[in-house]
């Protein structure tokens, strides 16, 4: 009488988002001989790699009812200066504390949304504008540039966006690691299932017993944990921090997470889909790319194809008669 | 001297009218007609098709079949335009008015008087805005806002603004829900006044009585077919309650042992200022008491503050011989749980699926060290939806497609599943069919027995009289009288919370 197997429906809703990457693939095919190498597929990667390390903790946010961490920017911009500016005291401490920089932020954001009941967009926008005042004022809109004499924690600071673990560069292996750790927390834990509650229904979260403050709280740390990650890396690659480093990750990690299936309206999604997002993403930059298409005009096809998704999404529920919440 | 509603002619007529949902037919080849001057009630269980048929008259659908007559003229409704202008106004259960803006821009929404000059013409507004309300006799200044009125004022604009638009028909879905005795009253003679005029009203409702007292004929649905339709004056309830099950109801209730055990709740000297004063009480293992009063007695909010869910300035809770003073999540772990009394807003959740719902409240009892046990979710989701015989395609359903009942039932469930020793219903079968009523008084009178104590808050009078084994009365933030089983019947009850009349046995 009642069914355990997933209905079909659930999963063409899991499987799409990887049809579309697949269709990609084959299109790619077509536009270059180039495009379907095993150089171009780690290319590939390698070029998603900090978005998708932001794009799976962003993923716990948008999950959790609260849209997006807009704060992202600065966090990895500021997690990236500050692990530079503690790199005299050793490379470990020195990552330590840029990830603890990031963490900061989240804890706080995580407190002003998840407790004060703030507007998550609005507030995060705030933190970023002030924060990029913060690190313009403090740092005197100066780059940050670490010692990179060989042999000092600078060199080893800056090699670490360019180690490879065998043809794989650690990027793209920290970005897998994260999406596996965030689909574990996201289905086996506690934590990841008062997730689902929160971002379905907030009221009904809270008067199922959950502490629904505490729940936002580690949402947005968990998404500040991912960006100071991202933000230490992209510091490593630039060789400097500076307070823009982390420009355009907002939203192009928006994007990755509600093309990956995760409803902006929470509760809805999951890890798998937003690495599905992510690949999407990096597919067609790189076809747009062999294309000829400018960064710019890249971004006027993603910005359309946002719209497109969240479009076509509200569509299918309406559709569907599931537009009730 | 005929009755009015038998010289009328027919305001509306539906021919076979039909509408399918993937996998279902939710409103099966019904015919039906609405007169002039009538009051037509329209009666049946949760996903009996009360519902899409009248959202197809509200022209929310455009592909039903059948065909539609508005004043003996054929329509087509396919869009709640289309519908308004062939005179078809809709009060929905849910109020859609504005609450920061207004009565008057409520009232007037899509049809504001503007000036020569493209500017609102404020005089021409407030004039209307008072003819709409005259219409259900309201005098209250248009200028207030919709948040400063009380509840049923909201429902009488709601109904002033659908009359604004100067409808010959006018449907009601389940009117009376969130309204008191006193505001009942007050709407009928609103509907009266309305049938005099020679509007045809179709009236939704599941309230036997009410349909009793104000309709002239009834119609009743099940399983999306028409069953038949009646005068009220060649009817009786157990008559149209059979048609609408389609099986014969022998009891309602059955009888229960009396044997408490100890202690399972005490309160003493609650307040919360503005809400409720002074409360004090006791539940037993295995007892059930019902709370009684009127909306706004500060039944909903003393629940809600005992168990932690909003905040108590003085007093003492003590479950099970334990002192509690703690958030919600804690009460939760002690056992002392509330059923919320609104599924839609806090109940369920709507999108997710209906065994996430049933196992949403066991989050903290099936993880440790933070890591979810998922093992038991198959037993659990199976043993509810058997036991509460929760009608679902699957447990992976969402929720918010289910039927009244079918979500209450799986409301109940997810607190169920906790073996909770204190359970708090607030309104537990509001809005819901009668074999679904039916199904979870029986659950609860078996948890009861099993030695779980209640505390029942109910506005349906024959529910609280027949389930609970003492009742406690609440008028306007504080117990006014107790009474015992013998006691018990709708008419004391009634009296009691009007506070027209001392109840009988000791006050607490």
């Amino acid at each position: 009488m009642i069914r355990r197997t997933r209905p079909i429906s659930h999963i063409i809703e899991m499987a799409g988002i990887y049809v579309v990457a697949l269709l990609l693939l084959i299109a790619g095919a077509f536009v270059s001989p180039d495009f379907p190498t095993a150089e171009n597929f780690v290319n590939i990667l390698s070029a998603v790699a900090l978005l998708g390390i932001v794009s799976s903790g962003m993923a716990f946010v948008t999950f959790s009812g609260n849209m997006a961490d807009l704060s992202v920017p600065a966090i990895m911009a500021f997690s990236g200066i500050i692990a530079v500016a503690a790199l005299p005291l050793g490379l470990a401490p020195a990552l330590v504390m840029g990830i603890l920089a990031g963490v900061a932020i989240g804890a706080m954001n995580g407190l002003v949304v998840g407790k004060l009941n703030a507007n998550p967009i609005l507030w995060t926008l705030a933190v970023a504008f002030f924060m990029e005042g913060f690190m313009r004022f403090t740092w005197s809109n100066n780059q940050v540039y670490p010692d990179t004499a060989p042999g000092t924690p600078g060199a080893a600071f800056i090699e670490i966006f360019r180690m490879h673990a065998g043809p794989v560069p650690l990027v793209v292996v920290i970005m897998l690691a994260l999406f596996a750790a965030g689909h574990l927390v996201m289905t086996r834990t506690r934590f990841g299932h008062e997730s689902r509650l929160v971002g379905s229904s907030r009221a009904a979260a809270r008067a199922s017993g959950i502490r629904v403050s505490r729940v936002v709280f580690l949402n947005f740390v968990v998404a500040a944990f991912a960006a100071a990650i991202a933000g230490i890396l992209i510091t490593s690659m630039n060789k400097l921090g500076v307070f823009y480093l982390g420009q355009g990750y907002d939203f192009k990690a928006v994007t990755a997470v509600v093309i990956g299936g995760v409803m902006l309206s929470g509760g809805r999604g999951h890890i798998p889909g937003v690495f599905g997002g992510v690949l999407v993403i990096g597919l067609l930059a790189n076809i747009m790319t062999f294309l000829g298409i400018t960064a710019f005009r890249q971004n006027i096809v993603m910005g359309i194809v946002f719209i497109a998704v969240v479009g076509l999404q509200q569509y299918r529920l309406r559709a569907q008669g599931k537009d009730y919440a | 001297m005929m009755r009015p509603h038998e010289s009328a002619f027919a305001a509306l007529v539906m021919e076979g009218v039909s509408k399918r949902f993937p996998g279902t037919l939710a409103v099966d080849n019904v015919s039906m007609e609405v007169r002039a001057g009538e009051i037509h009630a329209l009666m049946g269980e949760n996903g009996a098709g009360k519902s899409t048929l009248m959202k197809i008259l509200a022209g929310a659908f455009n592909d039903y079949t059948g065909a539609i007559r508005v004043g003996g003229q054929e329509v087509r409704l396919e869009s709640p335009m289309a519908a308004k202008r062939h005179g078809i106004g809709m009060v929905f259960q849910e109020l859609s008015l504005a609450r920061p803006i207004s009565i008057a821009e409520n009232l007037l929404a899509g049809r504001m008087p503007v000036t020569r000059w493209g500017m609102l013409d404020r005089r021409r507004m407030l004039d209307e805005a008072r003819r709409c309300l005259e219409l259900v006799g309201l005098d209250i200044n248009p200028l207030k806002t919709v948040e400063e009125i009380s509840q049923h004022e909201a429902q009488q604009v709601e109904i002033a603004k659908v009359l604004g638009n100067a409808p010959c028909i006018l449907i009601l879905d389940e009117p009376t829900s969130a309204l008191s005795r006193e505001e009942v009253h007050r709407l009928f003679a609103i509907l009266r006044d309305l049938r005099r005029g020679g509007l045809a009203i179709v009236y939704i409702s599941h309230h036997l009585p009410e349909v009793f007292e104000i309709a002239d004929r009834v119609t009743v649905l099940r399983d999306g077919r028409k069953i038949a339709t009646r005068d009220i004056a060649d009817t009786t309830p157990q008559a149209l309650v059979q048609m609408m099950v389609g099986q014969t109801i022998e009891r309602f209730y059955s009888r229960r042992e009396t044997a408490w055990g100890g202690s399972a709740l005490r309160v003493e000297h609650l307040t919360r200022h503005g809400f409720f004063h002074d409360v004090s009480f006791e539940v037993r293992k295995g007892e059930i008491l019902g709370l009684a009063g009127l909306s706004g007695a500060g039944r909903t909010e003393l629940a809600r503050s005992l168990c932690g869910l909003d905040p108590l300035d003085h007093g003492v809770v003590n479950v099970c011989g334990e002192e509690f003073a703690g958030d919600y999540p804690q009460a939760v772990a002690k056992g002392l749980v509330y059923l919320t009394e609104d599924r839609k807003v806090d109940g369920l959740f709507l999108r997710l699926s209906v065994e996430k719902n049933l196992l949403a409240a066991l989050l903290p009892f099936h993880s440790k060290a933070g890591i979810y046990r998922s093992g038991r979710d198959i037993f659990v989701t199976r043993k509810y939806l058997e036991e509460l015989e929760v009608v679902a395609a699957s447990a992976e359903t969402d929720a918010g497609t289910l039927s009244g009942g079918n979500q209450q039932k799986v409301l109940l469930g997810k607190w169920l599943a906790t073996n909770p020793r204190v359970l708090i219903l607030d309104e537990p079968t509001r809005g819901v069919d009668v074999k679904a009523k039916r199904k979870i008084h029986e659950s609860l009178l078996a948890i009861a027995n099993r030695g779980a104590a209640m505390v029942l808050i109910s506005s349906d009078l024959p529910e609280l009289a027949g389930l609970s084994d003492r009742v406690l009365v609440m008028r306007r933030g504080r117990l006014i009288g107790e009474m015992h089983k013998e006691d018990l019947s709708e008419e004391a009850l009634l009296l009691a919370m009007n506070g027209h009349e001392a109840p009988a046995g000791r006050s607490p």
